[in-house]
């Protein structure tokens, strides 16, 4: 005997100061925020309140990109491409998704954020990363 | 640390959906199963651990309704539920558990009913800002490190193929596994249905239904009930920050697995793993994944990991034989993984592998992957 049965569950979750000001400054300023660590010199994308290697706080925020390069992709059966994306001036990568291929993209290859529209304080405020302009896919 | 030793295994068959089972009959098959091996009855256990990542049935505390079938009413009872490595996590708790002098007998039961839930919306309960509004879920996530390691270390698709067909053609020695194919060839697995660049439908595991307890005894007991007890001579876990961009090229680095195994060979005296292990039951997901755990354990030098499955050295009848049990590849009920690695590295020890038996097993290895790779890795031998 098998009883099926679905449920949908409601959550509201706390980006936090450091996430907060992140995704401000993305809707409102269209500008990529990290932090870099006075202790190990490292530099991260996303902004965080504290070091996620040596666990320093605070960090300082700077500003990243919005160019950088592919570190790594993957393409879904439907298209969709996910990569990594090392921003300039970052020494971590930020998951996101590539757009505007003209082709199969490439690891190294140069890419600059492409903004969405309309904004709503989200990690998809960026759209997507796009081939730089006179980049070769 | 006190003598610590594996005493009793036992596992259920895994399947796609054990719809003849409810997890509390699925969980009471695998720990009677044990009991029955190691010759011991109830009243000998002093505590229990359940490791299930309860996300994936939808069914809060599994502690509970699975607890009375591990034996646990009136015993101390703890759960572990840290993904992947769940199971290699729960044994390692109920190693330190008898280690520490607290108690002499722990079951350890591992369980994943994958066919009543859905595994993906589990996966995607990620961080809900940068993980979840992008892209998660096992495959793409293990597709992004896979395409990175292919690239650095010139590992072929063919090679992964090779580690795919093995993994199934093992299994079809194992009467307990999921996912048995006998006649597996290369060339299926790359004209399988491709999921995300580069990997495809045959180089993921299965999801499946199953369950498996181990017995853990301290030294004293473990020599009265077991002829050839599976003694831990070490054992090492690591975790690891949780986004993958901040970690250096995971899977060719794959530093918490290299680090556990380092910790772990230095508290067994191995040196050298190749000729020192008789065998290892490692946790691989992903066909890649296994090449990757090759050289993070050291099995060979950075890059060799394709030329150790073309040459046979890993299969059954090679220098050192991985996964006969058919591994993750096989049968991957997540909560029950990593307890089958350490039950089927401790079978092999006991002598009690039927026909997926190495001959003269003295030393093994089982190891755990976990999330955003968490890493355990044990060691166990036929001596103290």
């Amino acid at each position: 005997m098998i009883r099926e049965s679905a449920i949908r569950i409601p959550f509201r979750y706390a980006a936090g100061g450091a996430g907060s000001r992140f995704l401000a400054a993305l809707r409102d300023e269209r500008r990529i925020l990290g932090a870099r660590c006075d202790g190990c010199r490292r530099v991260f994308a996303p902004l965080r309140s504290f070091c996620s290697s040596c666990g320093a706080s605070p960090l300082e925020e700077i500003a990243l990109g919005p160019g950088g390069r592919v570190e790594a992709w993957t393409a879904r059966a439907d298209g969709t491409v996910f990569a990594l994306v090392r921003l300039d001036g970052a020494d971590t990568a930020l998951l996101h998704r590539l757009v505007g291929l003209p082709g199969e993209p490439r690891r190294g290859m140069r890419v600059r954020a492409r903004f969405a529209a309309e904004r709503r304080a989200s990690i998809l405020d960026i759209a997507g990363f796009e081939p730089e302009e006179g980049a070769s896919a | 640390m006190n003598p610590v030793a594996i005493v009793g295994t036992g596992q259920t068959r895994h399947a796609r959906a054990r719809d003849d089972a409810s997890q509390a009959e699925l969980v009471r098959e695998a720990a009677a199963r044990a009991l029955e091996d190691a010759a011991i009855e109830p009243r000998d256990i002093d505590a229990v651990v359940i490791a299930n990542m309860e996300l994936f049935e939808g069914r809060a505390w599994p502690e509970l309704w699975v607890g009375e079938a591990a034996f646990a009413a009136g015993k101390p009872c703890v759960k572990v539920a840290t993904g992947g490595t769940s199971g290699t996590s729960g044994c390692i708790a109920g190693i330190h558990q008898v280690a520490s002098g607290l108690f002499d007998i722990v079951l350890v039961v591992g369980f994943e009913k994958h066919s009543e839930g859905h595994t993906q919306t589990g996966m995607t309960l990620t961080d809900p800002y940068w993980d979840r509004a992008v892209a998660s879920g096992a495959v793409g996530n293990f597709a992004l490190s896979v395409s990175q390691y292919m690239a650095e270390r010139g590992t072929t698709e063919r090679q992964a193929a090779q580690v795919a067909v093995k993994a199934r053609r093992n299994a079809a020695r194992n009467p307990y596994a999921h996912l048995q194919m006998p006649a597996l060839t290369v060339e299926e697995v790359l004209a399988s249905k491709p999921l995300a660049h580069p990997l495809r439908m045959l180089d993921m595991c299965p999801q499946s239904d199953g369950a498996c307890a181990i017995v853990v005894a301290s030294g004293t007991r473990a020599r009265k009930l077991n002829p050839r007890p599976a003694w831990v001579r070490a054992a090492a876990t690591r975790h690891e920050q949780p986004f993958i961009g901040d970690i250096e090229r995971r899977l060719a680095t794959m530093r918490t697995l290299r680090e556990a195994a380092r910790e772990a060979y230095a508290g067994a005296g191995i040196g050298n793993p190749l000729k020192e292990l008789d065998v290892a039951e490692i946790y691989e997901p992903v066909s890649y994944a296994e090449l990757a755990w090759y050289e993070a354990l050291g099995f060979c030098e950075e890059g060799q990991a394709g030329r150790l499955i073309e040459e046979g050295v890993t299969e059954m009848g090679g220098e050192l034989p991985v996964n006969p049990s058919g591994g993750v590849l096989s049968t991957n009920p997540v909560g029950a993984s990593g307890v089958i690695r350490v039950a089927e590295a401790a079978l092999q020890i006991h002598g009690r592998g039927g026909e997926r038996q190495v001959d003269g097993v003295r030393t093994a290895l089982a190891t755990g992957y976990g999330v955003y790779a968490w890493a355990d890795a044990i060691v166990l031998a036929d001596r103290p």
